[in-house]
């Protein structure tokens, strides 16, 4: 566990005042219809209060993904209601959602999805071209952003001239640089081995410290089911079969711990930077 | 964002430029074959190309090709010149004949009678000799290509054209016809010597217009006339084409080849468009996720597809431009017309191919889930 962040602490913490970051009542979703359909959320009840970093851990198909979009808002709930700093996405249209997102979420994938043609520059200053930065302006912050997750040397090279770990810094510079106030990472660590891994969640750790722009704490929500990285979360919460299990988050750490493969996160860890 | 669509465009060189070249060989196999069509085309036209003079082409009414005529005589060439408004109306020949050759052979040309003393309806370049001799006896004009076939002929020779004399004063350069792939030029009333004829054997009567006449008003004094039509240059030349597309077979058989040459370009142009963004879906994805407009993304599509539309156009425009220039070498056999018409053409068809192209990538950039992004 993270000595700054003991899971313990912050388990259900009590939310502060105001609205809550994320707010889920009863979200469903289902894919197909029919005998053939598969309930990936048989009805989600979750709060994240401002500041958290969330993980929602669970095995592989449980519904963690089919979660963080409805949460993100690039996929609809079936049913329920899933609402992001008060506001319901089912209340707003394909273009408002659009916008929504673009103003409020930053996104990290598994696998990276950055735009093999851009620099990597390019890539962190798409979200600020995106909403009409214009292109001075969005180099000098992406340029910024890519120096704050250690890349100010290899800012005009090619994603893929860069080693996995070094392109999910430059995915996360991406998220980060329009200052989202809520950060979803779907298995951010799965592609990378346990050290490179270790640094991604530093750097997504620092994320969750840091405020965003209307100075409340970000709040992040990680999908893992790597629980190597279990310790950075300040809560988790576990899905099974499209449900939460409500399980305290600590008990889940403690479990994690006996995995064989469950490292202690050393200060220097992480590769070349 | 228009710097980011066009890096997306050219970042990967290798598919940039299967992109490229495959738009660019579409519009090539467009022009191309057009160009080649329209040249037969015009071809079929044979003398049409040559004579620019008259303002009427007077003939039987109801011709349909201008070597199928139902020919005139002395008397329909008076009654036009006596048509109020006229400045000169001229006979004209034109029919096939043989040509014996020193060595026993014979080859079969088109042979061409002008007016003696006006010389309308003469070749539009001299190449040896001068024109004014035709007015010699037995004097003929041999076309150049026609010089190989005939043996080599020089000035001077004598050629045989139906036991008669025929001296070879000069030679000249004309436009070919499909009726015409040797010519040789002579004055009116040798031709109709030259060939054996009934009383009835003017292919056309040329007339002009005096200044300030209205030819329309002229024409149709003619069709008044029992017997006779007046045509401008282009409707004589638009019933011969016609002609040629609809009864003889080749136009609407190689028309056939055309149009599914266009249509493959078409079909190739847009598929590989489609696929190009296609491959690109992960990345529109990505960017509507992170908060690019539908909108944002239709320009950035458009912009990709004007781009790769207007670089294969020109590099394919440009071979096929290079094409006709070849086959405008004169004495080329290739039959090769490129006006800018087929120019635009191609370049419409083009912009309508990678529109529809980008259409049906759009269709799926905006119904794209961006929740595919975690896939
Ligand atoms: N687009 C989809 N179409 C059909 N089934 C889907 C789709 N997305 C997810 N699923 C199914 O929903 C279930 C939950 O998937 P997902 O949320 O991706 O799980 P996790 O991220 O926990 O591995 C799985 O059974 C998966 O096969
Ligand atoms: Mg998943």
């Amino acid at each position: 566990m993270n000595p700054a962040s003991p899971a313990q602490s912050a388990t259900v913490s009590s939310a502060p005042a105001g609205v809550p970051a994320v707010r889920l009542v009863g979200v469903t979703k289902a894919f197909g219809s029919g005998r053939s359909a598969v309930h990936a959320l048989r009805g989600v009840d979750m709060v994240v209060p401002g500041g958290q970093l969330l993980m929602l851990v669970g095995p592989s198909g449980c519904g963690k993904t089919t979660l963080i979009s409805i949460i993100s808002g690039v996929l609809n709930a079936d049913g329920g209601v899933a609402e992001v700093f008060g506001v319901d996405w089912s209340t707003l249209n394909g273009g408002r959602k659009t916008v929504r997102r673009g103003e409020l979420i930053g996104f990290v994938f598994q696998q990276f999805n950055l735009i093999h043609t851009l620099t990597a520059l390019e890539n962190v200053s798409v979200p600020l071209l995106v909403r009409g930065v214009d292109r001075h302006e969005a180099n000098d912050r992406a340029a910024q952003a890519l120096k704050d997750v250690g890349l100010g040397e290899r800012m005009n090279v090619p994603p893929s001239s860069l080693s996995g770990g070094m392109q999910q810094r430059v995915a996360i510079a991406r998220a980060l640089v329009g200052q989202p106030r809520l950060l979803v990472c779907d298995e951010p660590t799965a592609n990378l081995d346990g050290q490179t891994g270790q640094m991604v969640m530093e750097l997504i750790h620092t994320a969750a410290r840091s405020n965003d722009p209307t100075g409340q704490p970000r709040v992040v929500i990680v999908v893992t089911h790597d629980s190597r990285i279990f310790h950075y979360a300040d809560r988790i919460e576990e899905m099974e079969d499209g449900r939460l299990k409500s399980r305290p988050s600590q008990v889940i750490l403690d479990e994690a711990k006996h995995i064989p493969h469950y490292d202690k996160p050393s200060p220097d860890s992480g590769e070349e930077s | 964002m228009e710097r980011i669509a066009i890096k997306m465009l050219v970042g990967d060189r290798a598919k940039y430029l299967s992109l490229v070249f495959g738009l660019a060989f579409a519009v090539l196999l467009i022009a191309q074959q057009g160009s080649i069509f329209l040249g037969l085309m015009l071809r079929s036209t044979g003398f049409l190309q040559n004579i620019a003079q008259p303002d009427l082409w007077i003939s039987d009414p109801h011709i349909r090709y201008i070597a199928d005529v139902r020919p005139l005589n002395d008397h329909d060439l008076y009654r036009v010149r006596s048509i109020p408004g006229i400045a000169w109306a001229v006979p004209f020949f034109a029919a096939r004949t043989m040509v014996d050759l020193p060595d026993g052979t014979y080859k079969s040309v088109q042979l061409i009678g002008i007016d003696r003393s006006t010389l309308i309806g003469q070749p539009p370049d001299m190449t040896e000799g001068r024109l004014e001799d035709l007015r010699l006896v037995d004097a003929v004009l041999v076309e150049e290509s026609a010089r190989p076939k005939l043996g080599h002929v020089k000035v001077g020779d004598i050629l045989k054209l139906n036991d008669k004399r025929a001296k070879i004063v000069g030679f000249c350069r004309a436009k070919l016809g499909f009726e015409s792939n040797a010519i040789i030029y002579t004055t009116y009333d040798n031709a109709v010597r030259f060939t054996p004829t009934g009383r009835k054997r003017m292919t056309f009567i040329l007339a002009k217009a005096k200044p300030g006449e209205d030819p329309q008003l002229i024409a149709a004094a003619v069709n008044r006339l029992p017997d006779l039509g007046a045509f401008t240059l282009e409707e004589i030349r638009w019933r011969t084409v016609q002609f040629i597309l609809i009864e003889t077979g080749i136009g609407i058989n190689f028309g056939i080849t055309v149009l599914l040459g266009f249509i493959v370009g078409l079909v190739v142009s847009a598929a590989t468009f489609y696929q190009f963004t296609l491959e690109n879906l992960r990345h529109f994805a990505v960017l509507k996720a992170i908060g690019a407009r539908t909108s944002m993304l239709v320009k950035m599509i458009l912009l990709q597809a004007l781009v790769v539309g207007l670089i294969g156009y020109g590099i394919g425009v440009g071979l096929a431009g290079a094409f006709s220039l070849i086959g405008r070498k004169p004495g080329a056999e290739l039959a090769v017309f490129f006006p800018w018409q087929l120019m635009v053409v191609s370049l419409v068809a083009m912009i309508l191919t990678v529109s529809v192209g980008s259409l049906l990538s759009l269709r799926r950039v905006i119904t794209l889930e961006p929740a595919v992004v975690f896939k």
